[in-house]
């Protein structure tokens, strides 16, 4: 694939600076409803921790009051001491661990829902330029590396913490000047650690950043691979897969790098601390300063110092991992819902020249046009914000009440375009939409949805039978699947209309899937039936008995159908022909014949015979 | 080192052997750390180099499957077989086997040194172990089973996700947003019973491991004290041999997370195998392909049968015959679901297809290379499939390097130039996911651009210009008779315009072929082509009458 292709997709590069605090602190804003739950993990961590750091404690009074003074007398009881605690903290790990866990999947939980929640409501436009891979990679690893940092993170690290503290405590408390020594390789560590960082974020996000591309890679061309294999370009695609592989590893093994360096680093300092502990405990229970015990204790403290230390900053590095995908998570849930789902402000940004209309709710005047365009500009919007050119230039056309209109035109002339605004896809430039006198922007959008009923041109079935995709669109499937034509192959099967469809309906065959789309925008009641070329794929006989047939369920309702087939469109009220986003003629079939305008060069062609 | 360092302590010449103890333990610590640091670095980045192999290989393995089996397979779950699969690979072969390894390194190396201190403190120590062992293997398959669960879930909810997403436009205009988020909300919440059932077992284990390594602990305690106020054991001994044990606590505690990391890339590893042991489709052509018989004619089908597997439809074609002759141009109508498309699918290859019922050119094509007859067949399909790329690079899709010159030809015969050279980077422009950012009409063509720049002798096209008005198609439809020479086209398609330009026409019923012959001659039969094209008639008719 081309770099060019690189530029036209919403860039994934996300740059943030001092973003951490911030990014946190959102993340806490999900825990927050878990307080309970983190509540008792905390307090099984500090129980647990509590009676791990017993252990040792328990070891030095066995070597003080038992092995040095060589007696046998309390031993026993010692070591069911020590038993009983590891008994504590193992049980206060189990009950820490289950209770985090659960935390972390709740909350992942909730995540996931609340971006495809967005997702829902994120514009057309976004997915025009946003692979589906993706967005896939955004909602599955990216949600899955936050999850990591819940679970086996933050609560640990606040665990790591508190162990670290509290051992800090002990240590301080047997002997300040041991202590002091076993700290002194701590300034390094965090130096080293905090070196090191910043090339292990800047990789971890690279390498997120590669995957998405990698997964978008893969996405595509299994779904499009038929067209490989048509085309025999099969070593081609493995190639540029090749590339994006290679690319992606070449960043996971850069960030390998530098985990080699930093695991290993800390230990060496965590080591280098016990040593300069033992020189100096050494000397000093030599002369005589502290005891036996108490330096044996140290040691053991010190190890169990060092883990939490090591611990900590290989969370700081499931952080940093995280981090980079919840910049990519927010990123998504940051991204602005389309208009039609934000509450309109009550007597708000009305358009100029409603105001002196009388209130639309009750009833409106019959003088008002089921479909008006006034003056309707657009251009698709483009990846850096800006429109392009313009692909709708003035458009203006009325369709009355029960009412059928018909658009022609050339390809690429604007056709689905009109229908994709009059559905809100996107917002115009210009101009104003109406339906029965009101503002597209002014109705609600589930109103809006139960009045505007559209087939696509691009028939889209879920996978799952006929029948659950024909109840998608609403209730009245038996009239549907008669009118749509469906039953007239699915009566002929076994599985009737129980059959798979397969996924995006590939197990039919394309005029099928038409037929079945169609059935859904019929198995509602709408008030307005919108046509992209919806029997485009189907055959002249088909088509001609589900117009017979739609013709009954038609009457009162207004109808807009975008159509090549002249037996389509000469059923009409009235034809729109439109020329490269601009309507040239309108009118019925006569009255067009009779101008000799483009809408005869069209219609003297089609059955032209050379 | 420790023990040194400790029983120098209680020695006369205390302080030099401490310092030398100390000085030793550095030393080693940096040596360890450097070890560390090589073997952590070649083993994780061999293991990224298997991942990226093993996921190049299954991609190049998958891609050439025959295409019922990406019909029966859904994209969510070959995308996740390439992707989470191959991770847990990765995560077996090097934060797994890293771990094992050092588990193992560490095992060793303390019990030898457990046992020179003490051999007897040293089988006390493991009195534990086959306690341990056992519980190990019970975890191992109680997270497998969990595992798999969560992993078919995660599938699900992959799919899900996936069908939400192209079907985005479908979902609003439906007002589908909340029946969607219901079900993948559904989807997310048993891939969340699975996971906390998985943790639960987990958190089980990891307290049990813990509290065996507690009771070995303490039974070293035990003994270890008795043994030294008995003076069988020096205090040093005692205290190193207690090291040594808490060493082993973290590789023992470890030990859960490297089941998992087993099991899951166990599990993996064998789904992938699963796709891998799918024999591709291109089967190994004969030591001396069949060679062409000179006045055969180019393309002949001899009673071709085929129902799609998995589907009691029944066939999809019955008995199908009829032959091709070179530059011939013919149409193919039939009503929806009659077996056109199947019927251009099979002449590709892109099912199987019995021996002895394709010939090209006189050479039974099962016996050819898969790709030399489809680069001698070129298909425009019923859908249009557009790449997210530039459109040069889509036109040139066939191609293994790009020519615009080639690419500017082409699309001027699909009647597509005038449109792309209006766009501001022309034919370098990007289009969106499947072309989403062209107009229906213009995907049509941008493919048909791509079938005529591919330049087999065979043309296929499917539908392919229902989109189109029908100025354009009989623009398109010239171009190609212009240039006809040598070039076969088969064309399906339901205006008639085209078809009456056409050499001949077969008519399909529910997979037969009932007619053949011009459209004038089938016109005048009255017959099933009659039935399907008069109405179009008797509009013309109509309309000239007014
Ligand atoms: N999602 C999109 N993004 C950018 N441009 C688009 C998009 N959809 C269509 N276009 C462009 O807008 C023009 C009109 O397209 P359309 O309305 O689909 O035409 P048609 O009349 O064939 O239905 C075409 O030039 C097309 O390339
Ligand atoms: N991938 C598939 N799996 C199962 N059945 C299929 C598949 N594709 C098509 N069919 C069925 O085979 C029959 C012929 O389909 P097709 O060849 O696409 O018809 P058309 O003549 O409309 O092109 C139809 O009944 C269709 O439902
Ligand atoms: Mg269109
Ligand atoms: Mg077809």
């Amino acid at each position: 694939m081309s770099n060019g292709a690189e530029f036209y997709f919403y860039e994934d590069r996300v740059e943030t600076r001092g973003m951490d605090m911030r990014l946190l602190r959102r993340l806490f804003s999900y825990l927050a409803p878990h307080k309970g739950l983190i509540a008792v993990a905390l307090g099984a961590l500090v129980l647990g921790t509590a009676c791990q750091l017993a252990g040792p404690y328990i070891i030095k009074l066995v070597i003080d009051r038992n092995i040095m003074p060589r007696v046998m007398e309390g031993l026993g009881r010692r070591i069911g001491l020590f038993f009983a605690a590891q008994a504590g903290a193992m049980g206060f790990l189990y009950l820490q661990m289950f209770t985090v866990s659960i935390i972390g999947q709740r909350v992942i939980l909730k995540i996931r829902a609340d971006m495809f929640g967005r997702l829902q409501r994120l514009p057309v436009s976004f997915f025009d330029r946003t692979p589906t891979g993706r967005v896939m990679t955004r909602l599955t690893s990216d949600v899955e590396a936050l999850q990591e940092l819940i679970s086996s993170g933050l609560v640990s690290t606040v665990g790591s913490a508190t162990v670290l503290v509290g051992i800090a405590a002990v240590l301080l408390w047997m002997d300040a000047r041991l202590a002091l020594v076993t700290f002194a390789v701590l300034p390094a560590i965090v130096l080293f650690v905090e070196l090191l960082k910043k090339f292990i974020r800047e990789a971890n996000r690279e390498m997120r950043r590669k995957l998405a591309r990698l997964n978008a890679f893969l996405q595509e061309h299994l779904s499009g691979v038929a067209v490989v294999k048509a085309f025999v370009q099969e070593g081609k695609s493995v190639r540029e897969f090749d590339a994006r592989n290679d690319e992606y590893a070449a960043e996971s093994i850069r960030l390998t790098n530098f985990y080699s360096v930093y695991f290993p680093g800390v230990e060496l300092f965590a080591s280098v601390a016990i040593a300069l502990l033992l020189w100096q405990g050494g000397f000093r229970v030599i002369a005589g300063a502290v005891t036996f015990g108490t330096l044996v204790a140290f040691l053991e403290y010190a190890q169990k110092f060092f883990s939490p230390i090591k611990d900590i900053s290989d969370k700081y590095n499931i952080l940093q991992s995280a981090l980079a995908s919840s910049e990519r998570i927010f990123q998504v849930l940051d991204t602005e819902v389309s208009p039609e789902y934000r509450q309109l402000p009550p007597g708000g940004k009305a358009p100029p020249g409603r105001a002196e209309e009388p209130g639309g709710e009750s009833g409106t005047p019959p003088a008002q046009p089921a479909i008006e365009f006034r003056d309707v500009w657009f251009s698709y919007p483009k990846g850096d914000g800006t429109g392009g050119e313009m692909v709708l230039r003035g458009v203006s056309f009325a369709l009355h009440e029960g009412e059928t209109g018909a658009i022609v035109g050339a390809t690429g002339a604007g056709k689905t375009t009109i229908l994709n605004l009059l559905c809100r896809f996107y917002e115009i430039s210009r101009g104003e939409i109406r339906l029965f006198g009101r503002d597209v922007r002014e109705i609600p959008r589930e109103e809006l949805r139960r009045m505007v009923s559209l087939v696509l041109q691009d028939p889209f079935l879920f996978s799952g039978t006929i029948r659950e995709n024909v109840e998608a669109g609403g209730d009245e499937l038996d009239r549907a699947v008669e009118v749509a034509g469906v039953s007239r192959f699915s009566a002929s099967w076994e599985t009737g209309l129980a059959t798979q469809v397969g996924e995006r309906g590939g197990h039919l065959s394309v005029g099928q899937r038409q037929l079945v789309s169609f059935a859904r925008a019929l198995s509602r009641d709408p008030k307005i039936l919108v046509l992209d070329e919806a029997t485009s794929s189907v055959d002249p006989v088909t088509e001609h008995e589900v117009q017979g047939a739609l013709g009954k369920i038609l009457s009162g309702r207004t109808s807009l159908v975008v159509a090549h087939r002249l037996s389509t469109i000469l059923s009409s009220d009235r034809i729109i022909v439109m020329h490269r986003g601009k309507v040239r003629e309108i009118g019925t079939h006569k009255e067009l014949l009779a101008s000799r305008g483009i809408y005869h060069r069209l219609f003297s062609l089609q059955f032209a015979p050379r | 080192m420790i023990r040194d360092a400790i029983d120098g302590i209680s020695a006369p010449d205390g302080r030099e052997q401490v310092v030398r103890a100390v000085s030793w333990m550095v030393l080693f610590a940096v040596l360890h750390g450097g070890f560390r640091y090589f073997g952590r670095r070649g083993m994780l980045v061999t293991a990224r180099r298997v991942e990226m192999r093993l996921r190049r290989d299954l991609l190049s393995h998958v891609i050439r499957l025959p295409l019922s089996f990406f019909g029966r397979t859904p994209t969510g779950d070959v995308m996740s077989r390439l992707t989470n699969d191959v991770s847990a690979v990765w995560l077996l072969l090097g934060p797994g086997a890293l771990t094992l390894a050092g588990t193992a390194i560490s095992y060793v190396l303390a019990l030898l040194f457990m046992a020179r201190i003490n051999v007897m403190l040293t089988l006390v120590s493991l009195a534990v172990a086959p306690v341990i062992v056992f519980t190990s293997r019970e975890y191992g398959k109680a997270f497998h089973r969990n595992h798999r669960k969560a992993q078919e879930s995660l599938a699900a909810m992959n799919t899900t996700l996936q069908e939400n997403i192209t079907g985005i436009r479908l979902v609003k205009a439906y007002g589908l947003e909340e029946r969607e988020e219901g079900r993948f909300r559904a989807a997310c919440r048993d891939y969340y019973r699975h996971n906390v059932s998985v943790s639960k077992t987990s958190a089980a284990f990891h307290g049990a491991i813990g509290l065996l390594a507690g009771v070995g602990v303490a039974f070293v305690l035990l003994m270890g004290g008795w043994l030294v106020i008995r003076g069988r054991l020096t205090l040093g001994g005692f205290v190193a041999f207690n090291a040594y044990l808490a060493m082993l606590s973290f590789p023992t505690m470890a030990l859960g997370w490297v089941i998992n990391l087993v099991q899951r890339g166990g599990s993996a590893m064998g789904r992938i195998n699963e796709f891998l042991g799918i024999p591709t489709e291109s089967w190994e052509p004969v030591l001396s392909p069949p060679r062409k018989v000179p006045d055969a004619p180019f393309l002949e089908v001899r009673d071709l049968s085929f129902a799609y597997e998995g589907q009691d439809r029944g066939e999809a074609l019955k008995g199908i015959t009829f032959s091709l002759r070179k530059g011939e141009i013919v149409g193919l109508v039939g009503q929806t679901g009659s077996g056109k498309s199947t019927l251009f699918s099979l002449l590709l290859l892109l099912y199987p297809v019995p021996p002895g019922t394709i010939f090209l050119e006189g050479r039974d094509v099962s016996l050819l290379p898969l790709d030399e007859i489809r680069g001698a067949v070129s298909l425009v399909s019923q859908d249009p499939f557009l790449f997210s790329d530039t459109i040069l690079a889509n036109i040139c899709f066939g191609k293994d390097v790009p020519d615009e010159q080639d690419a500017r030809r082409a699309v001027s015969m699909a009647r597509f130039l005038a449109e792309v050279e209006e766009l501001p980077d022309g034919l370098h422009t990007v289009i969106g996911e499947r072309g989403i950012s062209l107009s229906g009409g213009q995907k049509q063509r941008a493919t048909i651009a791509r079938a005529l720049c591919a330049g087999g002798e065979l043309l296929l096209l499917d539908d392919a210009l229902s989109a189109v008005d029908s100025e354009t198609e009989q623009e398109i439809f010239r171009e190609i008779l212009s240039v006809r020479g040598g070039r076969t086209v088969l064309f399906s398609t339901h205006r008639m315009a085209s078809l009456s330009r056409c050499d001949r026409v077969l008519v399909l019923e529910e997979g037969r072929i009932v007619e053949e012959g011009t459209h004038d001659e089938l016109f005048s039969r009255r017959g099933a082509y009659y039935d399907l094209y008069s109405r179009q008639m008797i509009t013309r008719e109509l309309e000239a009458a007014l």
